[in-house]
């Protein structure tokens, strides 16, 4: 029998050469925390090309994926100020010189495209307020499909909507998924879930990787079926300098560090050399972290468990037998079954 | 009772917290927002169930938080849900009673500007939109903090909507929330209110060592006054001291916090590279 169900476990590495191309649309699917920092350092050392991203938190990692001159369009909902108020950051720097295109919408209006998209409609209609914001009204690369008007055919109202928007692959940091990509996160959702599931291709990297049990008795964390994703990266630290509920805190140090760099001419860019091209995979980024900062700063933002109250999905039949050996509805053992269809069964030859 | 020193940030972020009444659903952002919901909740609001966009929903901030899902405000928290289903079950559907929001620029009727300082793609960008127009829309309340002096005549772009020409034309428009949009804005200089039918920006009450013509000086409008003026709250030491336990950063403006921050990294990096 043809295994349905192979292991999709890969390396950073091998998930980005296979599955992110040149020219593709790549979302973050995390929302500002957990970002995976480790499959867009692979893509920014990769040199991916042209990609139009999508990044709602507009965070660190939308400051080095522009950078790392990955990113022709970026379509977003709030960029973090880094860089202090004159220079600003990479975005911001890449758009006013003209090598970005940015289309701005507001965070719900972002989440209605990727909730069309993975709902399978071709829009969504949004709140009727945006119609006067400019967020509305200035239009970037998207033009006339960033936003458009219906009328209700019930109220006869005006309202607006957006168009479905379908990534060709996600990135999510999770904390634990199994080998086939069943994906578990807790924590803070965003719209990490329609991220997820409006993308063509998703690629998983967990901080731990766990058997199918661990996922069927807690079902309520899984976030993506296994049948979606295409690949799964066991990827401790995956996420760092962001957070993870569970794993550690925001790194405080790392993030200073790096808001520190944009002081310089080249910005961010100055971290390029020691910090992405010169670490080969997440292993020897920590390891270098360590060299630099010391374990024991790693070790300060570690979080102190706090567990989930287990949730009881216990059943009182696990067959269609009760525990004493008598068939469910009909009271009767194995014997007195087989005497039964004998007698009042529709019975077939079949030899 | 008072004891304690404060600094103008602590007196803002008090400011700010007492808005919330016990038992109000708020919905707060990065910042500020996040230091007076938790000043609230751990002294006369506990019952406030507070909200961040992300889906996080009644939590208890613990931390100062760097991101509206940060996984320091998860160690705990009611209602996990989804940020599309935050703006429309809980806002669009009238069950938000407040919001937070910083302003990067406001004209005389409450309108706000978080994006650009000009006109986009070559203007100095503030930050962007984020959940501000939704939450400025359908909040029945919302409340606005402002550190800069971005009072303009007309805003380069206007992100969020607030009473639009004024007087009457946000309720008429249909588009919000009846009877929402801002009650009140908190800047370093002091608190400003909106006359309840023009919804004409006032100054209400000025804050400690601040003179009329300072405010003044930063509107470009001829700005009313409230005759007479109102008055700022005192901070009490039971908000002080929870607000230094939550966040002793904060204290500080935030250039002269980055500063402390930053020396502090510089001198464990120079420790770990002498081998102490």
């Amino acid at each position: 029998m043809k295994n349905c169900r192979p292991s999709k476990v890969m390396t950073a590495h091998e998930a980005v050469s296979r599955y992110v191309h040149d020219g593709d649309s790549v979302i973050t699917g995390n929302y500002t925390e957990g970002l995976p920092f480790s499959l867009l350092f692979e893509i920014i050392r990769q040199r991916k090309k042209g990609l139009t991203y999508y990044s709602q938190s507009g965070s660190a990692d939308v400051e080095f994926m522009v950078a790392g001159d990955c990113v022709d369009k970026l379509c977003t909902a709030f960029l973090h100020k880094w860089g202090g108020r004159a220079a600003g950051g990479m975005v911001e720097r890449y758009q006013r010189a003209g090598k970005l295109q940015v289309e701005d919408y507001s965070n719900f209006t972002y989440n209605a495209r990727l909730a069309a998209g993975a709902n399978g409609y071709s829009f969504m209609p949004v709140l009727p307020s945006i119609m006067d914001s400019d967020v509305f009204k200035i239009r970037d690369y998207m033009g006339e499909n960033k936003f458009g008007v219906v009328r209700c055919p019930f109220t006869g109202r005006e309202i607006p909507v957006v168009p479905a928007a379908n990534p060709d692959v996600c990135l999510l940091h999770v904390q634990r998924a199994d080998k086939h990509g069943n994906a578990q996160h807790w924590g803070g959702l965003g719209s990490t879930v329609h991220a997820c599931l409006a993308s063509k291709t998703i690629i998983v990297s967990c901080e731990e990787l766990v058997d199918f049990d661990v996922i069927k008795s807690s079902p309520h964390h899984t976030i993506v079926p296994g049948f979606r994703v295409s690949a799964v990266i066991e990827e401790p630290y995956g996420c760092h300098p962001s957070e993870l509920p569970g794993y550690r805190n925001p790194d405080m140090t790392m993030l200073r560090f790096i808001d520190n760099s944009f002081s310089s001419d080249e910005g961010l860019r100055s971290m390029f050399d020691e910090w992405v091209y010169g670490l080969p995979d997440r292993a020897s980024y920590i390891k270098h972290y360590i060299d630099v900062f010391g374990v024991e700063s790693l070790n300060r933002y570690r979080a102190r468990s706090y567990y989930s109250a287990p949730a009881d999905y216990g059943v009182a039949f696990e067959s269609g037998w009760d525990t004493y050996g008598q068939a469910l509805l009909l009271g009767v053992d194995i014997a007195g079954l087989e005497q039964l269809i004998a007698e009042k069964g529709d019975l077939v030859d079949v030899d | 009772m008072l004891t304690k020193q404060v600094t103008k940030e602590e007196l803002l972020i008090v400011t700010a917290a007492r808005q919330i009444k016990n038992g109000d659903v708020v919905a707060l952002g990065i910042g500020m927002p996040i230091l007076a919901g938790a000043v609230a909740k751990n002294t006369h609001a506990p019952e406030a169930v507070l909200l961040m966009e992300s889906g996080i929903v009644d939590f208890e901030p613990c931390v100062l938080p760097v991101n509206v899902a940060d996984a320091t405000c998860t160690r705990g928290y009611g209602y996990s849900v989804d940020l599309f289903s935050v703006f429309t079950t809980i806002a669009y559907a009238g069950y938000l009673d407040k919001a937070f929001l910083g302003v990067g620029q406001i004209d005389k009727y409450g309108n706000l500007n978080t994006s650009f300082l000009g006109t986009p793609p070559a203007a100095q960008r503030i930050t962007a939109a984020g959940g501000a127009p939704e939450f400025y829309a359908y909040a029945k309340e919302t409340i606005l903090t402002m550190k800069g002096k971005g009072f303009v005549e007309k805003l380069p772009y206007m992100t969020s909507p607030g009473y639009l020409g004024g007087g009457d034309e946000r309720e008429k428009s249909g588009r919000y929330t009846p009877g929402s949009g801002p009650s009140i804005l908190i800047t370093p200089k002091g608190i400003f209110k909106f006359h309840p039918e023009t919804r004409e920006m006032y100054l209400d009450a000025l804050f400690p060592g601040v003179g009329v013509d300072e405010v003044r000086a930063d509107i470009p409008w001829d700005l009313k006054i409230a005759d007479p003026l109102g008055s700022f709250p005192v901070p009490q030491d039971e908000e002080i001291v929870f607000l230094r336990r939550l966040s002793p950063v904060s204290s500080f403006s935030n250039t002269t916090g980055k500063e402390l921050v930053m020396a502090h990294i510089r001198k464990q990096m120079e420790e770990k590279a002498t081998g102490r």
